[in-house]
């Protein structure tokens, strides 16, 4: 007699965090007027259809330098730094530190730091500080 | 309208003018050269997605976003 075992896959905690705090911030931004949904808005006007595709999905999206044609993810729910280069397989290479001065909210940070790497690479690399990566998380 | 949109702690604040109107494009200008002068960089969008960084004040452009400098940290 052969005994089937049914494996049912559960989402890593990881996936369902990730999941939770991404229906927490659409609830947010549907139902609120905050600075911090104002930031949101913002970034979804000016991220390009496949940008804001990724964002919704995963909470990132990923920017192409101007200058190096180097590839970078842009990340909302992590603490800084919460921009990466990243490699062809989507791995992390290097954290970048660098941010608009001042008490901006996170929609509009994650706006600029796009801004800054798609048209003024260098200035965006100079100001920032590298935080070196041992291993790929993802 | 035309619309300078400024990054700030509130989220943004926007100056929405009538581009026909000289007088209020002259003080969009006047706005435009104050901004960059404080260090914002100021960008306009070119097509769905895609931004480019102006130096100098376009009255044509339908929405400028300016952003403080960049700092690292």
């Amino acid at each position: 007699m052969t005994l089937m075992f049914r494996v049912r896959r559960f989402p890593t905690a990881e996936a369902r965090l990730r999941f939770n705090a991404l229906s927490k911030l659409y609830r947010k931004f549907f139902a609120e007027n905050t600075s911090e949904t104002r930031g949101l808005r913002l970034l979804r006007d000016w991220l390009s259809p496949d940008q804001r595709k990724q964002f919704d999905k995963l909470g990132y999206f990923d920017v192409v330098g101007c200058n190096s044609r180097r590839h970078y993810r842009i990340y909302h729910n992590v603490r800084p730094p919460n921009v990466y280069e990243i490699d062809s397989t989507g791995c992390r290479k290097m954290g970048l530190c660098f941010a608009p001065l001042g008490q901006l909210v996170k929609g509009d940070i994650m706006l600029a730091q796009k801004i800054a790497l798609e048209t003024d690479e260098r200035t965006a690399l100079a100001a920032a500080n590298r935080v070196p990566i041992n291993r790929c998380p993802y | 309208m035309a619309t300078q949109i400024v990054m700030d702690h509130t989220g943004d604040t926007r100056h929405c003018f009538n581009p026909d109107d000289p007088q209020a494009l002259a003080r969009a200008e006047e706005r435009f050269k104050q901004l960059t002068g404080l260090g914002f960089t100021a960008a306009v969008r070119t097509a769905p997605g895609e931004v480019a960084k102006v130096q100098s004040f376009d009255p044509t452009a339908e929405e400028t976003l300016f952003f403080p400098r960049l700092v690292g940290g």
